[in-house]
């Protein structure tokens, strides 16, 4: 196998925020490749900087030490090459989901036609044919989070960046929803990286899941998933990925609980003061 | 799943009456304010000519409607029309471009204002005490500026229209949604992409009805100004039918402002549906 380069190069990313109580270090010197084609998880408990981390790989949050490149260029601003898909609901309301899908390729200037066109193979992509002349308020959450799939996967980025898309559903749509993303994932060879605090969806998913500590946000292990491809959802009752998610949950329980702890401590304080 | 989109289309409703119940309650209380009018004017309670008959508004309501009673010279040809419609193009006219003015300069103003928290902190405090107030106490600054025509009718108009659409875009634009702006800014959206694709479409209902208040402000300033001191319009048309006494030709005129007034209410209001 010839030595591929890296798509995505994250170096010793620091990012520091200044709050009421003093500095807050929300990641810590967090460092990872990946390669192209392939699905990396960040996986953390609430707090640990996940999300800091999925703006800063966006470009939306500046002010950070450490260097993001893609393809060997630096990254400074949101940048072409990364498409984004947040976690809340982001499909534009006054947009039928054909003109949703068709955004980003109307801001890169395309025809009418051509991006009508286009838009329609990604919706199909994402299942939704049939639903192009509908309103985001005439889907589900499952259908609208989809719709902003299919959005960003037209802008055909080199690398997909999700930010827990399937956190506001329900386990049984998240569950149908990750054998979309794992067919999607296979047909356009698609590097993705998702941030995300479901276990069960980070195995299920993905090549490689990287284990955040809570507080300040380290790289606490990078684990590989060698579970086989093509995979589907049925692959959450083998006995492999009940081992992944085992050895996952071991590394993560100490973090998630330090995380319980601050967070009732945190409660309890404010609480104090405002009996006081 | 593909059940969804069914479910949120409205039902087939059963074909309504024709008459429903409220529509009843409504021609119940027209007809009672028609009748308490009726019986007042009979009454001689107060004075018959301050309270004349629906009759006798109707009668009005037919000249100031159809009687040409101006005589208009147009590109050489004389011809003659009721005065009402020439009042009334004066006065239309004058709301529109008061619209026009008050209402761009409110929006850009709230946009900037909506955008940059630092000049809202430092002119919303202002808009918020003045928006209430009553403009008609400029009317004087703007005749001395603007002259008795026309003119000074737009100001007060403009005037009037400026507040509630600068308030409603500056609010507005404060409830977008945060994430649709992250959206904007991933796919690298210029600034003009931002506000035509995202800001604008996003804070179309606050734009929306702070245009509707701003016509409702607009012609009351303008009409009001009318009453005043004018020589024109469907204000001066009233004050004139008052000083000369002739009630039910006042009347008349009123009952069409208020006609046109709810037909230009319920325009913009449809204007914002799809």
């Amino acid at each position: 196998m010839p030595a591929v380069d890296p798509i995505l190069v994250v170096e010793n990313i620091v990012k520091r925020f200044e709050t009421q109580d003093g500095v807050l270090v929300a990641v810590d010197d967090v460092s990872f490749n990946v390669m192209p084609g392939e699905f990396l998880s960040v996986i953390g408990p609430s707090g640990c900087g996940k999300s800091t981390l999925f703006n800063v790989m966006g470009g939306l949050l500046g002010g950070y030490e450490g260097r993001i490149s893609v393809g060997g260029e630096t990254v400074r601003g949101p940048h072409a090459s990364i498409g984004m898909i947040f976690q809340e609901e982001s499909t534009f309301p006054w947009r039928t989901v054909i003109d949703n899908v068709a955004f980003p390729l109307e801001i890169a200037g395309m025809a009418k036609v051509e991006r009508t066109e286009k838009a329609r193979h990604f919706i199909d992509l994402v299942g939704l044919n049939g639903f192009e002349r509908r309103y985001p308020s005439e889907l589900s959450g499952g259908m609208r989070q989809r719709v902003s799939m299919a959005r960003t996967l037209a802008s055909e980025p080199k690398i997909l960046l999700m930010d827990e898309p399937f956190a506001a559903l329900d386990e049984q749509t998240r569950l149908l929803l990750g054998d979309k993303v794992l067919q999607i994932q296979q047909d356009l060879k698609q590097t993705t990286l998702l941030i995300t605090h479901n276990l069960t969806e980070a195995v299920q998913l993905s090549d490689r899941i990287l284990v955040m500590t809570y507080r300040p946000g380290k790289t606490k292990r990078i684990v590989e998933i060698a579970l086989p491809r093509p995979r589907n959802s049925e692959i959450v009752s083998s006995d492999d990925f009940g081992r992944y998610v085992a050895q996952i949950w071991s590394d993560l329980r100490e973090e998630a609980s330090k995380g319980l702890k601050d967070d009732e401590a945190r409660r309890v304080r404010s609480g104090g003061a405002g009996a006081s | 799943m593909a059940q969804t989109g069914h479910l949120t289309q409205s039902p087939p409703r059963a074909a309504a009456p024709w008459v429903t119940p409220v529509t009843r309650l409504r021609i119940i209380i027209l007809l009672t304010v028609l009748i308490a009018w009726e019986a007042v004017a009979a009454s001689g309670i107060l004075l018959r000519d301050v309270v004349p008959s629906t009759l006798t508004i109707g009668r009005s309501l037919m000249e100031v409607l159809f009687r040409p009673d101006l005589k208009v010279s147009l590109a050489g040809a004389a011809f003659s029309m009721p005065a009402f419609y020439w009042h009334l193009y004066v006065t239309i006219l004058e709301v529109a471009i008061a619209l026009l003015i008050g209402g761009t300069s409110g929006l850009a103003v709230g946009l900037a204002l909506g955008a940059n928290p630092f000049l809202a902190k430092a002119f919303e405090r202002y808009l918020y005490y003045l928006g209430p107030t009553p403009k008609i106490v400029f009317f004087p600054v703007m005749i001395m500026w603007f002259g008795v025509g026309p003119e000074s009718k737009i100001a007060m108009g403009t005037v009037s229209a400026f507040f509630p659409v600068v308030l409603s875009a500056a609010a507005g634009m404060r409830q977008i949604e945060g994430v649709l702006i992250r959206v904007g800014r991933s796919f690298r959206l210029n600034t003009w992409q931002m506000v035509t694709k995202i800001y604008l479409p996003a804070m179309r209902e606050p734009i929306v009805n702070g245009i509707r208040l701003g016509m409702g402000v607009a012609m009351i300033g303008t009409l009001l100004a009318e009453t005043k001191l004018s020589n024109k319009g469907v204000g001066f048309m009233i004050i004139d039918a008052y000083n000369t006494f002739d009630m039910p030709r006042m009347y008349a005129v009123l009952l069409m402002l208020f006609v046109i007034a709810i037909g230009a209410n319920s325009l913009v209001g449809r204007a914002s549906r799809r």
